[in-house]
């Protein structure tokens, strides 16, 4: 598909029943559309796992509101300062695993909360944002995995991605710059009727092994059954992957603003590039929510540190405090490139993405071993809440309640999500 | 980037708080609140009932019921009436609360009546200890046994086993979680994409094992005589630098030359006093003088490259001149240390078609060579420069050994590979060992380091496919002829491959249909008969019944298991693969259900090769191993512990624990023995002399080595430190998780850090001390230091010592003090009296193994429920002295495991 294809070709080949992905999508980069339509709304949640330098990572709590210092692991972020709102006070009160920075932080699940079970989790607020944002677009959310995953130690706790589904199982991640690109801007060589045939064979494919799972569920016990239905689910995915992959079928990916990235890269190239990707995704709109569990222990060692990511963690004044701090420093002036290229992208009515994203930063963990005044900053104008603020929330506040406010900010009409109490006020204007 | 040096370990390395406890053992939090008799006297008597004892009752009327109470119940909460049971979730998240601000010093209120330290930590220990109960007893699964897909490293035995093919499997998530084993199905999850890779896997698999079945690689031979590359690259080489050399004297003489003019004589004499130090500097200024010849015209692009050029000069020729003066350079190729190339290329025939491949190696040690140094890398190739074996080099230049080193070829990868002087090659943990040996030769002669090994030639062969590979090629490569005969019957071919693939199990007939269909698919689609079947094929490696092991059942009723579900339960426990055809047979026809068949089938399982994947999965999951891959030693510091010697280490962990299982010996040589099972690299690294060679091996120790039993090796002591410096919380913490069955509670969280010591002069174990100080610390801490520094005499990468060198510790304290008491125990003077107090009670370290076999092999959490079945195992294995192999017999015999 080397030409643009015709809305009606586009018509014809998607079917009449399905919803049709707005316009842009489908000439990416060639024409403005219509300004009058109201933006879409974007989010990405950016976990980094291990905690920060608390030290000099948390600005003053004398100074809230819109006049406070950045402290020095947040002074990379000065040119953003009117664009992001760093909230103290939110925790998730069921943390209690030490090293858990992401498991539970987009879902403030109990872990303990299923008889028999040593393990539990609930759906990540991504995952409840995708189900909304994700439907004009080619993917509903996609879920970055950071760092070599034979080196990676712990940091994040459990999961696949910061993301988790509906039934609180890990949705995986992919864990390279490469899979990524290839993702959103490979060329579909196959041609179109091809194509189709291949669908229809991966509909029969998914036949075929439902028919298995079906057989084999008969008989099950009743936490066999619960473990199988992992795998039904999955079935029921790949289905909405197909159905989506017809609707979208014969609209080429867009052509990829920047080069193949290189094989192999990790630790700051690989959040660098990463963060180039999922500006140009959002700019070509394959995508409206990201996920990306940060690598850690890559990220230590590309920083030239030769501590691992635990001892660093563990800082004490010193040369693991250094470390920590030069973390956070390169991991602020990585987020402040993403809000630029954010920023720098405009829009069809001359705003900006940053102005329709929401940007979220932080971990479950906020230093060493405490779990609560997580690290959390907030930036972009999609989710309509206060920027440029210091906010200093009453202690223990829900993570939760930012998670709700930011979904209703989105335009996800959520009642609760977790263990929200309701939302954070003090971020509503 | 700024590099950060790595040479002050943080001062509070160790009072990170109960840092890793819980973290990397997959039984953290598995294990009751027992408490070892031998070593400490038990606080209370043990029960499987979560239940603060009633004396605490006073500590919470004393200090928490006036704001809790009756009259006030501050932030909802009262505790005058609260249940000490811990018997529901409501109950164990309540008692979670009271921990944490407990532990996070919240409560009680800085303004209000404070408990001493020892009455707060008191307290803490026995609700921590009460927590872990309770929440294992609400978690516990009694007895069910969730269905469990393969994990990665089943997942790819399976596909050995079944076609014959070595898969890279990195790309599939990770396994386990929660600190589980890998084999627990609850923590075995599956997702979309997940299944996408298990497809694709599976077709990359199938199209190799065709390819591979229908065109066998007959073995084939390719010979390399390293000199013929090398000794003329060495020529050429110092050539190279000798007319570098004569170009550069050249010029120099012209600007000599120069400088002798009258007209330069000003300039020189301020040139020459600038340059007094380095008289070389002088040429840099050429051109300040009048009539000096550009360097350009003697071949340098400018004087500063000249310069440089020739310095270098003095580092590379007599090196490059002493290579090719050495006696068997016309027969073969030394390997060097640094400056001139330091590998022999390895280069196998493109057109070579991937599999288990060897080269052997005719290879001596020099007669100048130092023991340390007769050891060889065999390498990915030299970019990658990744380690894949490493050698000891025993022949002599009069008589070489033949090494045979294996190799595999894999799909897409490097043919190349190179042989170096161990750890000479690349830059493993950013340490340049060539460098630093380099500079040593050179500082002593001016030359360079002697050459240490010497390669006369190197023969690659094969490929030599294993038994197994054979096998099921051969299988495939049947299956595939009887399809070609029938070729519109492809129900044969796809049921006969479904019954292995589902070990031993008849497909669906409704299943077979629908694969069935995708044949047809690809079929119309214009695929010859033989790439269709791949399609159904490769779904069914992705379909349910091929990727859990499902045992049906229901509700609330045990069933006894049948025939082909114990073999396969038994072969995914012993080998990680599936079932062979003796055992499918003896399933089928009844036979395996008989004890003494069974018994015996357990003893073939474990003489098979195959069972080296139990060994090392196990063991390395049981013991947390994993965890020296999670930092990088600091070289610098501890220059013997490169990284084929920490491989060696890991290797001997391994190894002893399968001597100890091939040789039907105790369980106990784990705690203390008077043997170790050792290869020549460790041997050296240990100071035990004559040993030498690849091969581990039993070598008794004399009397007084600190050797001997898992506390004396350098892996497990290395485990326990950051890679530079020693860490007693984690050595304590591991012993008591591991080896005393007395784990302490998971790490508290939101637990004040203590500071307080921060750049004090202190010895290691005063810094330690500062624990003693708080009771959120001391009520775990009073268990677990004392232990560690009981084995302060091995430094973080396990070798002997008498001084703590840490950087900040003061020099009059740094004499190691390993003496010490159990926390209400016996006392112990050194780590020879700590290993025997440990090693006095051996059912407590028999009851944690147990407890880490039956979650292992049964695939579930080791719950309360499983306690009568881990006491039985446990007696039964004591009256045959805790021989290793009666374990794993014990447990395949027990109800349990032939139960769904």
């Amino acid at each position: 598909m080397q030409h643009p294809l015709s809305r009606r070709h586009f018509l014809k080949a998607a079917g009449s029943l399905i919803a049709i992905p707005a316009l842009e999508s489908m000439n990416f980069g060639t024409a403005a559309a219509d300004s009058k339509t109201p933006r879409p709304k974007r989010m990405i949640f950016l976990g980094f796992g291990f905690g920060v330098t608390q030290e000099t990572w948390f600005p003053d709590l004398q100074q809230t509101g819109r006049n406070y210092t950045l402290p020095e692991g947040l002074a990379p972020l000065a040119r953003h300062k009117n664009e992001m709102t760093v909230v103290q006070g939110l925790s998730n009160q069921y943390s209690k695993d030490a090293h858990w920075g992401s498991t539970f932080w987009l879902t403030g699940a109990n872990r303990f909360s299923e008889p028999g079970q040593s393990f539990h989790n609930t759906i990540s607020t991504d995952q409840v944002a995708a189900q909304i944002l994700g439907k004009e677009t080619r993917y509903n959310s996609i879920h970055l995995n950071g760092g070599d995953p034979n080196i990676e130690g712990p940091g994040h706790g459990p999961g696949l991605s910061l993301s988790w589904n509906a039934a609180g199982k890990p949705v995986g991640g992919l864990n390279s710059p490469v899979l990524l690109f290839h993702k959103l801007f490979s060329e579909e060589k196959m041609p179109l009727e091809k194509r189709q045939l291949m669908l229809a064979q991966n509909r029969s494919v998914l036949d075929a092994v439902l028919t298995d799972a079906k057989k084999l569920q008969r008989n099950l016990t009743k936490t066999d059954t619960d473990k199988l239905s992992e795998y039904f689910q999955s079935i029921r995915e790949l289905e909405t992957r197909i159905a989506k992959e017809e609707q979208w079928l014969g609209v080429p990916n867009p052509k990829a603003p920047l080069p193949e990235p290189g094989a192999n890269l990790r630790g700051r190239e690989e959040v660098k590039l990463m963060y180039d990707l999922m500006a140009a995704a959002f700019q070509a709109d394959s995508t409206r929510v990201f996920t990306y569990r940060q690598p850690i222990e890559t990220m230590v060692k590309s920083l030239g540190v030769k501590i691992a990511a635990h001892d660093m963690s563990h800082y004490a004044p010193g040369e693991r405090m250094e470390a920590s701090q030069l973390r956070d420093r390169v991991q602020s002036e990585l987020l402040a490139g993403l809000l630029d290229k954010l920023k720098a992208s405009k829009e069809p009515d001359g705003s900006s993405l940053l102005d329709h994203t929401c940007v979220v930063y932080g971990s479950n963990l906020r230093t060493v071993h405490t779990l609560d005044n997580c690290p959390t900053i907030v930036a972009g104008g999609g989710a309509g809440v206060k920027m440029g603020e210091h906010i200093g929330l009453p202690k223990n506040t829900p993570l939760c309640n930012l998670w709700l406010t930011l979904l209703r900010g989105v335009g996800v009409d959520a009642d609760r999500h977790g263990d929200s109490t309701g939302v954070v006020k003090e971020l509503v204007a | 980037m700024r590099p950060i040096q790595h040479k002050t370990p943080g001062i509070l390395a160790t009072l990170c708080l109960l840092a890793f406890l819980g973290l990397f053992s997959p039984l953290a939090e598995s294990v009751c609140a027992q408490t070892a008799e031998a070593v400490q006297e038990p606080e209370q008597p043990h029960s499987f009932r979560a239940e603060v004892p009633e004396r605490y009752r006073a500590f919470l009327q004393n200090y928490c019921t006036e704001c809790h109470g009756v009259e006030k119940q501050k932030g909802k909460v009262r505790l005058d009436n609260i249940s000490l049971k811990i018997d529901s979730l409501k109950s164990a998240d309540e008692w979670a609360k009271v921990l944490n601000s407990l532990n996070a010093g919240d409560m009680p209120p800085e303004d209000s009546k404070q408990p001493d330290q020892s009455a707060k930590a008191d307290f803490l220990e026995a609700l921590s200890q009460t927590m872990v109960v309770a929440r294992k007893t609400l978690s516990d699964q009694n007895g069910d046994i969730t269905m469990r897909r393969l994990n990665r490293r089943e997942y790819q035995n399976t596909l050995r086993e079944l076609l014959g093919v070595e898969m890279d499997v990195g790309g599939l998530p990770s396994d386990g979680g929660a600190d589980r084993f890998d084999t627990v199905g609850s923590s075995l999850f599956m997702s979309p994409d997940q299944f996408e890779l298990y497809r694709e896997l599976g077709r990359k698999a199938l199209d190799l094992s065709f390819k591979l079945a229908i065109a066998t690689p007959v073995p084939q031979k390719h010979h390399i005589e390293p000199e013929f590359e090398l000794t003329e690259k060495m020529e050429k080489d110092l050539a190279y630098w000798n007319d570098i050399r004569k170009r550069y004297r050249k010029w120099s003489l012209q600007v000599d030359a120069a400088a002798k003019l009258p007209e330069n004589a000003k300039i020189v004499a301020e040139l020459r006093e600038v340059s007094k130090a380095t008289p070389a500097k002088f040429y840099l200024s050429w051109d300040k003088l009048q009539q000096a010849p550009p360097p350009k015209d003697y071949g340098f692009p400018d004087a500063i490259d000249a310069n440089m050029m020739n310095e270098r000069w003095d580092t590379h020729a007599p090196y490059l001149a002493e290579y090719l003066t050495q006696p068997k350079v016309k027969t073969g190729a030394y390997l060097a240390a640094a400056n001139i190339q330091r590998w022999v290329n390895v280069r196998a025939p493109a057109q070579w078609p991937v599999g288990d491949y060897k080269a052997r190696v005719r290879i001596a040690a020099t007669k100048e060579s130092p023991e340390n140094r007769r050891f060889i890398d065999f390498l990915s190739n030299v970019s990658s420069a990744q380690v894949l074996s490493s050698h000891q080099v025993t022949g002599t230049i009069e008589e070489p050994q033949i090494l045979e080193i294996p190799f595999r070829l894999e799909p897409g990868a490097s043919r190349n590979f190179a042989i170096a002087e161990k750890s000479m090659l690349g830059n493993p943990d950013g340490f340049s060992f060539h460098d630093v040996l380099f500079g040593a030769g050179y500082q002593a002669n001016r030359i360079g380091p002697e050459f240490a090994v010497w390669i006369d030639w190197i023969d690659l062969e094969g490929p030599y496919p294993s038994p197994g590979i054979s096998k099921a090629l051969a299988e495939m490569r049947a299956m595939l002829a009887r399809f070609e005969k029938e070729p519109e019957a492809p129900r044969n071919f796809l049921v006969e491959f479904s019954e292995r693939a589902l070990r031993g199990r008849t497909p669906d007939a409704e299943f077979v249909d629908k694969l069935l269909r995708l044949y047809d698919i690809r079929r119309k689609d214009g695929d010859t008969p033989a790439e269709a079947i791949k399609e159904p094929l490769s779904v069914l490696l992705a379909s349910p019944s091929f990727l859990y092991l499902a045992e049906p059942a229901s509700d609330g009723k045990r069933r006894p298991l049948s025939g082909l579900e114990l073999a396969t339960r038994l072969s995914f426990f012993l080998w990680s693969a599936p079932p062979d055809a003796q055992l499918l047979t003896l399933a089928k026809n009844g036979a395996l259900a008989k004890p003494d068949i069974l018994a015996q089938q357990v003893e073939r399982l474990l003489s098979d090769e195959r069972s080296a994947q139990f060994t090392k999965a196990f063991v390395s999951q049981w013991l947390g191993i994993s965890r020296l891959d999670f930092f990088q030693f600091n070289l610098k510091t501890h220059p013997n512990f490169d990284l084929p010697t920490k491989a060696a280490c890991k290797e001997e962990v391994f190894q002893t624990f399968a001597l100890l299982l091939r040789e039907r010996e105790s369980l106990t040589h784990l705690l203390k023995a008077d043997f170790v099972v050792i290869n020549g690299l460790l041997a050296g690294y240990y100071g035990i002399p004559d040993i030498r060679g690849d091969e581990f091996r039993r070598v008794t120790l004399p009397v007084d080595s600190p050797r001997g039993g898992l506390l004396g090796m350098a892996a497990i002591l290395a485990m326990g430190g950051n890679g530079d410096q020693t860490s007693p919380v984690e050595r304590g913490a591991w012993v008591l998780r591991k080896l005393l069955n007395d784990p302490p509670p998971p790490a508290p969280p939101n637990v004040p850090q203590l500071n307080r010591l921060a750049g004090k002069p202190l010895s290691t174990r005063e810094r330690i001390a500062q624990h003693q100080e708080d009771a959120q610390c001391t009520q775990c801490h009073r268990k677990i230091d004392p232990i560690g520094f009981g084995l302060e005499n091995f430094d973080a990468a396990g070798k002997w010592r008498t001084v703590d060198l840490r950087p900040d510790v003061p020099p009059e304290k740094r004499q190691i003090d390993p003496s010490g008491a159990f926390f209400k125990g016996a006392p112990f003077r050194n780590v020879y009296e700590l290993r025997d107090l440990i090693a006095a009670r051996p059912e407590k370290f028999a009851h944690g193994f147990t407890e880490a076999l039956i979650e292992y092999g049964l695939g579930r959490p080791f719950g309360f429920s499983d306690q009568d079945l881990a006491d039985e195992i446990v007696n039964w294995t004591k009256k045959n002295g805790f021989s290793l192999p009666e374990f794993i017999q014990a447990l395949v015999a027990s109800k349990a495991f032939h139960s769904k």
